[in-house]
């Protein structure tokens, strides 16, 4: 870093206007904490927070830290469950909240917004035309387009309804490391084969190029009617959706599943009266309600097949509320037993390796003498798309060291179990905690290719600088 | 002495004590920012932003003039409490925030907000936060034929008028039109000769102690006095008179004239017989809706006048919109970067414009003021009036 806090804000402010540079303590603290358990130390925060408006002035500043060797670190809503937004090397964070711009072109069957749109703005503008965003995320209320789009996410949604973002973005605009603003993609819904820069970007988790603009397709609205299947044990659940896909099954938009520790607790917090045991509910679509209503009852009636002690098509909207209340109840786990630490996992095996994964993950804690066995762990997850999410808890009281440590041991068992049952990080991307799992997994040629492609586009290494190498 | 001081170091041990147990409850998921009045751009600026800031002001003893400015812009909307509550770990964040403005007053010193202080004073010393005569408190009523209410008199409901309503008098027109109407149903009621402030707003500033106060000092008159039954059309006071003051079970019913009213209809004791032919559309006041969670009561009032024409604002009921004022916000202005108060108001009035309606309803002097200057900032007062449910039925007598 050439340069001190002092000429850096100068700097900016000449840049983006003097409201939109902030240094006080506790903004700079908002941008570099994260949900992680432990807090941040002074050396965590960034020296400044900067708001850019629009593309150009997003290049200003992005060419300005590349000539000083500023590391920035972009900020979309922080809701980053890979802590991606946490500044490894202080320098500038750059929000992109104020690149709000938004539009949907209906003719054209696409909309094009800036980066720090949020998924549910973006989802309820669709939504009043009929159409639907094939990205639905846990934290769509805050989450940005930009945030969803950088690590390649389609949330809880089935990967093989509408693809990953990758398959329905039609174009990025990138402010590259340098302060160059290129343009990608089409204006066409017949994307382009071969070379397609856009696809370089999209998953890049922000180390290449900050995406400013986005154009994304969307996809008619289905109507949809819901499931409810209760089953003794989690792991039945895992052996129900590994057949379900083999017996052709009307495909379902979204599956979701609490094991039985979570059941106990979401029917106790809610005085339901529902089966012993695990719970799975899954989202049918169609064209019409009829539809919907008529593949949901397929869903159910192979659910009871299956092994479930109970399963019906869920037209109670009070029912309806109840079970959906269950699983949205995850973040309060560990509140009945006065745990406040916490931190979530995922593990996607394949299919064929579904029970067995939650059969280990369901007992993950017992019989161990380490800092994990001190936890309290709860299983969930989007079975339908084969990502389960463990959320250990554990007391607050721990010692930041003591923290620091069950996190780092909680993401090592994240990368051994990844690597036993052959999964991949699907659901919030691959850096920089999950680097370690990555050179595993895809050995160092592959890690080195990265490394690679990030010198040639960004030789100072001030994009998220710390994220591709791992640093926490 | 010695022994008082050890008391109060053990009470403020306590507060931060119990602060710092419901801060590190905080998942950091930021979903409480979404539709947060005061947060903007900026992630420091929404609820999240503001309980991280008390945290790390209490751990890195870091009271400083820009958190106190961040801890006084909330308006105790609880649009955030709700959100937290439906999708995250359920914190009781308004109260939080109003713990911390008692740390900051209290302990630290740096509260309130300066244009607050003298606010704080005028509650104590005359009982209202505008510092008007005690003496001119009751003048609305001059010429209305309207009680004391008092052991002597014993009416069955006391009218509690409130600060704004007594003294503002564009908020006049609330305690006219609602005794009027009481009077139409024959309802034996009277006001407080001597009523004071509820004490509602010297607790969101972080006064505790002066709530405390008035709150002892209200409920001694309203005993004295024999009250069984408090009728207010203040949603502040109606939320401390039924949910934070002590001893609130005592025997004594507190509703909103929306409740009240209803009922007398119900009991054919009030009957809206003229028509008044207006598309209205109605704004829910934070303490009255989300708050209190009398969402109905207004909406079934508005549609027993006979010829309006009723349609809803996108944001309603539970997800309404705040006008702004609430949280101490109506005296002060917060400092150059986070959100004026004028800014939330226009929001909120936009929408009304949405609905394509003649008349935006409230049921609370602050939402009434606070929304009127909204229009006339907007230069639209042709288009949009601003008028409480009391002024249409009033209408409709």
């Amino acid at each position: 870093m050439n340069v001190g806090q002092e000429e850096m804000v100068r700097s900016l402010r000449e840049m983006v206007g003097e409201d939109y540079v902030n240094t006080d303590v506790f903004e700079r603290i908002n941008y570099a904490d994260t949900s992680l358990p432990y807090d941040v130390e002074e050396e965590d925060l960034p020296d400044v927070v900067v708001h850019p408006g629009n593309a150009h002035e997003v290049a200003e500043v992005v060419k300005y830290a590349n000539r000083e060797k500023i590391p920035v670190t972009t900020y979309g809503s922080g809701t980053s469950l890979i802590f991606g937004t946490k500044p490894k090397h202080r320098g500038i964070t750059l929000s992109t909240k104020r690149l709000n711009f938004f539009q949907i072109e209906e003719d054209f069957q696409w909309f094009e917004c800036g980066a720090g749109v949020t998924i549910a703005h973006i989802t309820g503008e669709l939504e009043k035309r009929g159409y639907c965003l094939p990205i639905n995320v846990g934290s769509r209320l805050q989450a940005t387009i930009g945030g969803a789009v950088s690590v390649n996410t389609c949330g809880h949604l089935m990967d093989y309804i509408y693809g990953k973002p990758v398959s329905n973005v039609l174009s990025v605009e990138i402010v590259l490391p340098t302060g160059e603003i290129i343009q990608t993609g089409s204006k066409s819904i017949r994307r382009a084969t071969g070379w397609d820069l856009m696809r370089l970007f999209v998953g890049a988790e922000g180390i290449l190029g900050v995406i400013t603009r986005i154009r994304m397709a969307f996809y008619p609205k289905p109507e949809t009617v819901d499931t409810v299947a209760f089953f003794k044990t989690a792991e039945e659940i895992g052996h129900a959706f590994a057949l379900m896909f083999k017996k052709k099954l009307p495909p379902i938009l979204d599956g979701e599943f609490v094991s039985e520790k979570c059941c106990k607790v979401g029917y106790e917090a809610y005085g339901l009266d529902f089966p012993e045991g695990a719970m799975a509910v899954t989202q049918s679509m169609g064209r019409t309600k009829e539809d919907a209503l008529n593949n949901a009852k397929q869903v159910a009636d192979f659910l009871r097949r299956a092994g479930a002690i109970e399963s019906f098509v869920l037209e109670d909207a009070k029912i309806r509320g109840q079970v959906w209340g269950v699983r949205e109840n995850a973040m309060r786990w560990g509140k009945e037993k006065g745990l406040k630490g916490y931190l979530a996992i995922e593990v996607n095996p394949p299919l064929p390796f579904l029970p067995r994964a939650i059969r280990e993950l369901n007992h993950i804690t017992e019989g161990r003498n380490d800092l994990i066995g001190g936890t309290e762990a709860y299983l969930y997850g989007h079975i339908g798309a084969s990502s389960l999410h463990c959320l250990f808890a554990f007391p607050y009281a721990w010692s930041r060291e003591k923290m620091k440590q069950v996190v780092r041991d909680i993401w090592n068992l994240e990368k051994d179990l990844n690597i036993k049952y052959d999964g991949v990080g699907g659901d919030w991307g691959q850096l920089p905690y999950r680097v370690p799992f990555y050179r595993e997994k895809y050995g160092e040629t592959s890690y080195g290719i990265i490394k690679k492609v990030k010198q040639l586009l960004d030789p100072n290494n001030i994009l998220n600088r710390g994220n591709l190498e791992g640093e926490e | 002495m010695k022994d008082e001081i050890r008391k109060e170091e053990k009470l403020d041990k306590s507060l931060e004590t119990s602060l710092m147990d419901s801060l590190v409850s905080c998942e950091k998921c930021h979903l409480c920012n979404t539709d947060c009045p005061v947060c903007d751009h900026r992630v420091t600026h929404g609820p999240v932003g503001i309980n991280r800031a008390i945290y790390y002001g209490m751990k890195w003893n870091q009271f400083t003039k820009e958190l106190r400015d961040l801890v006084y812009s909330c308006t105790t909307c609880a649009r955030c409490v709700a959100t937290c509550k439906q999708v995250s770990r359920a914190l009781p964040l308004v109260e939080i925030f109003e713990k911390a403005r008692e740390l900051l007053l209290v302990e630290k010193m740096i509260g309130p907000m300066p244009d607050q202080r003298n606010v704080l004073k005028n509650i104590y010393r005359r009982g209202n936060p505008w510092g008007c005569p005690p003496q001119e408190r009751t003048k609305w009523a001059e010429g209305l034929d309207v009680f004391y209410a008092s052991k002597k008199n014993n009416v069955e409901t006391l009218y509690y008028v409130g600060c704004a309503t007594s003294y503002d008098p564009q908020s006049q027109k609330i305690a006219k039109n609602l005794s009027k109407i009481l009077k139409r149903a024959g309802i034996d009621f009277g006001i407080l000769e001597n009523e004071q402030c509820s004490g509602s707003e010297a607790k969101r500033m972080g006064e505790k102690g002066l709530f405390e106060h008035l709150a002892e000092t209200n409920m001694k008159m309203f005993e004295e006095a024999g009250i069984r039954h408090i009728v207010t059309g203040d949603p502040h006071s109606f939320y401390s008179f039924s949910q934070e003051y002590p001893n609130r079970t005592n025997g004594l019913k507190v509703e909103h004239y929306t409740q009240f009213l209803n009922r007398l209809i119900d009991e054919m004791k009030l009957t809206l017989s003229m028509r008044v032919p207006k598309k209205v559309t109605y704004h829910d006041p934070c303490y009255l809706g989300r708050k209190s969670e009398v969402f109905e009561e207004p909406r079934k009032l508005i549609k027993r006048i006979p010829g309006v024409e009723f349609v809803e604002m996108e944001k309603c009921k539970e997800n309404s919109d705040c006008c702004g004022m609430g949280g101490g916000r109506m005296w002060m202005e917060p400092p150059k970067g986070l959100v004026s108060s004028h800014v939330i108001a226009e929001k909120r009035v936009k929408q009304a414009f949405d609905t394509a309606a003649e008349i935006l309803l409230t049921a609370c002097p602050f939402c009434n003021i606070t929304l009127t200057d909204a229009v006339k900032g907007l230069n639209k007062e042709d288009s949009l009036k601003i008028i409480d449910i009391t002024e249409l039925m009033a209408m409709s007598l």
